[in-house]
């Protein structure tokens, strides 16, 4: 009895280490640029898709390929700020909902037409791996990928408030007037940003490769669990995201077993919705919530 | 141009029109093209329907596919399982669509933006599973076939062209909802409301209420094109009958023909469905998803470039070419003189008799965060005054305010008005229907509907029609001299004429009080001196106005009496000569020590 | 040449117009104010000088040369610094943090740890609770922080808007005083105020603003005595 608990609270929790990875580029966007991207997801899914077409044609490990991609994904996302964001910064809720989610679909069905519907994965030495851990079993590359969460966790972390970009980017999601005053381009900080944002999702993507299968509408499902993660641990903050994933990552684990595994995106989706309506502001709280019409 | 022949013209046109669609099925031996007409205008349905609560009360739901879902299984359920007619189970399925539309929206649209949107997909993702999980009831994922027996009690034909005649009898069901809703208070409402919330409660409108209605109405609408679906495919399963992609066509559609119209979804899926159904067709499989990657492109440049929608093109070319097609409204004043209704300012009890206080405010108080931000606050005010509301910044003023119109409740004391207790109304809007109308410190002008629909939106808080409330606004433009500029969006006007659209705004809910927060503010001498002589003519018709101001001159020539505030708490109180010479008063302004003799 | 030159600016929000033909200057080394009622116009006055709202017409200068289409971090570079009105400090930083933040700019960075040392002399309180959270502190205590934060930028012109907004009159008194010190440190001041006396008395150079519109302007002590100026706030 312990032991399934226990083994569920593994398996809980290295699942919500993705979950927390996938969400902090999201979080981290919305807390600077203050843009929800409904979008975020697709650009997981171009980050898994170009990990396995790497693999598959060139042999490269996605542990390796991460490093190819992450920085790639983070020009790309500047390219989007600039093309797609900077318009529809000051622009009505309709604009930013719909150009984002416009974008999500241009991606989504890109990949259709490209790639097709079918489902891509690969597999590499370590893809079922187990580890034994006082008759627990972890999975590697889950493991794997949760201590990159913590790790990013903490990088970005110390990024924020070591670095004077890093302060820079605080003191925008703070107060975006005040940063000005003091001689931040705010332009410069929201491309960053996004990128940073957007390059995470190009990290996350190569480490669940070994886990997941890819194919073109695998961004919307994860891109769903990004938005509960990030409304539960609260908008703007890193360490509500690692948590909020760590929360819906035990919450899956769990109804999966004792309820049913088909019911557990209803279940999580169930929790985001009274979030939202309860206690807008999440976990830890949002910098900024009003503005957004939380209210 | 007179007024006749454009709607001749147009009735013309749209009886061309109505004639070529009754009779071209007749004609047409192709199936596929009578099956394209039958998706054209399904999507122009479920668009129009989206539309009453996307784009009139613009609450930008992304979850449509629960109402389209429950209205396709309920009336199948009841199909296969009871005998029930189609017919029948198709309004037993707008009803269970309308009462989860309550549940719903209740608790969600108290989010605004991106968060409704984003717990109203949660929403229909939840709908979705649940329907594959409760095999029991559903089947699940093996979805239900419903047998072919043709028959109109069994709503399922073996011509297409039979289906496209419901769907289009659906679809004329749906513009005149649409066409009555435009034209109602019900649908003036909602604009005010999708414009400002704010601003839509101080005119006296019950937000809530008219969100729901209009939630109401929409899934009814939806639930009924689910059922329609059904009987057209025969077959449902939860993937199609929840499908997001469908939400999200329900949503494109009408946006890129053109949000909140009537006309807008009827366009949108006018030219995008052939363009859909043809690379359908054409393509078949392969470049699966070259529709919606076009939708997808389509929607980002035209939210970003023409946020209203491809009808605004149409709109601006058609004036040019052939403007009695699409006339401006109302170029020119109408031949018949028009009636006073408004110009009687017959609500208002004539001066002599009701004499007196017509609100007073006793130790009022209200905190911020521990902090006192108005404290033991207590005046009268008679009617037909004019009483000046002044004090440095942060004094309180506008805080009174809002607590005085029931946008903040009070922590003590009271407000009395018509000798009712008004402060603890928990409303805004009932203060207003009261009687007590207000302007905003940072004007709300409604930035994408005219400023004489502005002002009609005010106008039906009284007016139960379309053409009194528009009677009633032509009287009060002319009143504040915004008559000539009665078609120009409210986004385009300058802030004297901003200044002055609030005012009437406010003014066409048939006030007795009206508070006036810093008017003034931001107008040049010549449009303040104009400002300060239609108060007063405002006044002289029998309304009494409450008035902060800062720019003195005005306040102090304007104002019978004066109330000061500083810090919270009422320093003064007497005529303007009074209180300029009060050394508090002038203490507070210019700070200590400054007296002069 | 002054340090400062304002000509014939007009501001516009959206469609509103928010100032009209305001020309004013600013000469090194002086205290110079603008004093007006509430929606004068005073805080867009300052925000248009730090870029934050750009001037549909006319020029601004500083430092002679023109800083009319410059983006809001190249003024602050050029030593343009701003104090906002209600100080706006970072909410969720810490005092050092804030002033951290002070000194953002490439050319501030490198004596950062110079100037900190002469900030926390100036403001000892500010030393001891260096690590304190800035919602933690007294209003006048916040000021002080939002004061320090600015001269950590190296300012050339130290704009000030409104300082005594919300403050006890004692605190008042230390504000202006310190803005004196400042200034006799060599640092030009543009002191926007409400607070009309005691900012007077201590300028060099005064305008008063009334609708977007400069009215008046003269020394200190000329504008002090002005019957307008009674007229601008009082209205009779």
């Amino acid at each position: 009895m312990l032991e399934t608990i226990l083994q569920l609270a593994i398996n809980g929790l290295t699942l919500g280490g993705i979950y927390a990875l996938i969400a902090i580029g999201l979080t981290l966007i919305f807390g600077v640029v203050r843009i929800i991207n409904f979008a975020q997801g697709e650009f997981l899914m171009i980050g898994m898709f170009a990990t396995f077409w790497i693999f598959s044609l060139l042999k490269i490990d996605p542990y390796i390929a991460l490093f190819i991609f992450t920085p790639l994904l983070f020009l790309l996302g500047m390219g989007t700020e600039r093309l797609i964001i900077k318009p529809i910064l000051n622009a009505p809720p309709i604009a930013q909902i719909f150009s984002t989610f416009g974008l999500s679909i241009v991606l989504q069905n890109g990949a259709l037409m490209f790639w097709k519907s079918d489902y891509r994965s690969l597999e590499t030495a370590y893809s079922n791996a187990v580890i034994n851990w006082a008759g627990l079993m972890i999975n590697v590359p889950r493991l794997v990928a949760f201590l990159v969460a913590v790790g990013i966790v903490i990088l970005l972390y110390l990024f924020l408030q070591k670095t004077y970009l890093g302060k820079a980017m605080n003191a925008v999601a703070q107060d975006r007037d005040a940063a000005q005053l003091m001689g931040v381009d705010i332009n410069k900080i929201y491309m960053v940003a996004f990128g940073v944002g957007i390059g995470l999702e190009g990290l996350a993507g190569a480490l669940i490769m070994p886990i997941y299968a890819t194919y073109p509408t695998v961004g919307f499902t994860f891109g769903l669990i990004a938005f509960v993660v990030v409304v539960l641990g609260g908008l703007g903050n890193m360490i509500g995201a690692f948590l909020g994933g760590l929360i819906i990552g035990l919450v899956e684990s769990f109804s999966g077993f004792y309820i049913s595994p088909e019911l557990n995106t209803a279940i999580y989706f169930l929790i985001f919705v009274l979030v939202l309506i309860i206690r807008p502001s999440g976990l830890m709280g949002i910098v900024g919530a009003e503005e957004m019409g939380l209210k | 141009m007179k007024k006749g022949n454009g709607a001749g013209l147009r009735w013309g046109v749209l009886l061309v029109l109505a004639g070529i669609l009754l009779v071209y099925p007749l004609v047409e031996r192709n199936a596929f093209y009578i099956h394209l007409l039958v998706m054209i205008f399904f999507y122009i349905f479920l668009g129009l329907g989206w539309n009453v609560v996307g784009g009139f009360a613009g609450q930008l739901s992304l979850g449509h596919t629960v109402f389209y879902g429950i209205g396709a299984y309920t009336s199948t359920l009841l199909f296969i399982n009871l005998g029930v007619s189609p017919w029948l189970g198709m309004f037993v399925g707008g009803i269970l669509a309308t009462l989860t539309s309550v549940v719903i929206g209740v608790p969600c649209f108290r989010l605004h933006g991106p968060f409704f949107a984003m717990s109203t997909l949660a929403l229909g993702e939840v709908f979705r599973i649940l329907a594959t999980y409760w095999r029991d009831l559903t089947q699940g994922a093996m979805g239900i076939s419903i047998p072919v027996k043709f028959g109109w009690r069994n709503f399922i034909f073996e011509e297409k062209a039979v289906y496209y005649y419901v769907i289009l009898a659906f679809t004329v069901v749906a513009l005149g909802v649409s066409y009555w809703i435009h034209r109602s208070r019900f649908g003036s409402n909602l604009v005010a409301l999708r414009e400002d919330e704010e601003a839509a409660e101080s005119l006296g409108i019950n937000v809530p209420r008219n969100k729901l209605w209009a939630i109401m109405i929409s899934a009814f609408l939806t639930a009924l094109g689910g059922t329609f679906s059904a009987q057209y495919v025969l077959f449902i399963d939860p993937d199609a009958e929840f499908s997001v992609g469908l939400s999200l066509l329900m949503a494109i559609l009408p946006i890129l023909g053109g949000v909140g119209t009537v006309w807008g979804p009827v366009i949108g899926a006018a030219v995008l469905v052939p363009l859909q159904e043809g690379l359908r067709a054409w393509l078949g499989s392969s470049l699966h998803g070259l529709h919606l990657f076009i939708y997808g492109g389509l929607l980002i440049l035209v939210v970003t470039f023409l946020p209203r929608g491809i009808l605004e093109w149409i709109q601006a070319w058609g004036r040019k070419a052939i403007p009695s097609l699409f006339p401006t409204p109302l170029l020119e004043k109408p031949a018949v003189p028009r009636s006073n209704h408004f110009m009687a300012w017959s609500w208002l009890t004539p001066k002599g008799t009701g004499d007196g206080t017509l609100m007073e405010v006793k130790d009022l108080h209200k905190n911020f965060g521990g902090l006192a931000a108005i404290r033991q606050v207590s005046f009268q005010i008679q009617r037909g005054e004019i009483l000046g509301l002044i004090g440095p910044n942060g004094a309180g003023k506008t805080t009174l305010f809002n607590v005085i119109s029931g946008f903040y409740r009070p922590d003590g004391g009271k407000v009395i008005y018509h000798g009712e207790m008004i402060s603890s109304l928990h409303s805004a809007y009932l203060i207003c229907r009261r009687g007590m109308g207000r302007t905003f410190q940072l004007v709300k002008p409604f930035p994408s509907i005219s400023v004489l629909e502005n002002v009609m939106t005010g106008a039906f808080l009284r007016a139960k029609a379309h053409a009194a409330a528009q009677e009633d606004g032509l009287e009060i433009l002319e009143l504040v001299g915004l008559y000539g500029i009665r078609n120009t969006l409210g986004k385009s006007l300058t802030i004297s004429d901003r200044k002055r659209l609030e005012l009437a705004r406010a003014l066409a809910t048939r006030p007795d009080l009206l508070l006036l927060d810093e008017i003034m503010a931001g107008l040049n001498p010549k449009e303040t001196a104009e400002a300060i002589n239609l108060i007063r003519k405002i006044r002289d018709h029998g309304i009494t106005i409450l008035i902060i101001e800062h720019v003195m001159q005005a306040v102090m020539s304007l104002s019978d009496r004066i109330v000061i505030l500083h810090h919270g708490e009422k320093i003064g109180e007497g005529t303007p000569r009074e209180v300029a010479a009060d050394e508090k008063v002038i203490k507070a302004y210019l700070g200590e020590e400054y007296v002069l003799t | 040449m002054s340090l400062l030159e304002v000509e014939k600016m007009d501001v516009f929000y959206g469609d509103v117009q928010a100032l009209r033909q305001v020309s004013l200057k600013v000469e090194e080394g002086e205290i110079a104010s603008i004093v007006g009622g509430n929606g004068a116009g005073k805080t867009t006055v300052l925000r248009t000088l730090s870029g934050l709202l750009t001037a549909s017409s006319g020029h601004i200068q500083f430092l002679g040369g023109d800083m009319t289409q410059s983006p809001p971090h190249r003024r602050v570079e050029m030593g343009l610094i701003q104090i906002p009105e209600a100080r706006r400090l970072f909410p969720y930083m810490t005092v050092s943090g804030n002033l951290d933040m002070g000194s953002y700019t490439p050319r501030a960075r490198k004596d950062k740890e110079k100037v900190l040392k002469e900030i926390y002399h100036l403001f000892p309180i500010l030393q001891e609770r260096r690590n304190q959270i800035t919602q933690t502190l007294s209003g006048g205590e916040q000021q002080m922080l939002a004061i320090g934060r600015g001269l950590m930028a190296l300012p050339k012109l130290l704009m000030l808007d409104e300082p005594s907004l919300g403050l006890a009159p004692i605190v008042v008194k230390m504000i202006f005083e310190t803005v004196r010190r400042i200034n006799s440190r060599g640092i030009t001041i543009l002191l926007v105020e409400q607070n009309v006396k005691q900012c007077l008395e201590l300028s060099h150079r005064s305008y008063v603003l009334e609708n977007g519109q400069i009215v008046l302007h003269g020394t200190g002590e000329e504008v002090l005595k002005n019957e307008h100026l009674r007229k601008a706030y009082l209205g009779l």
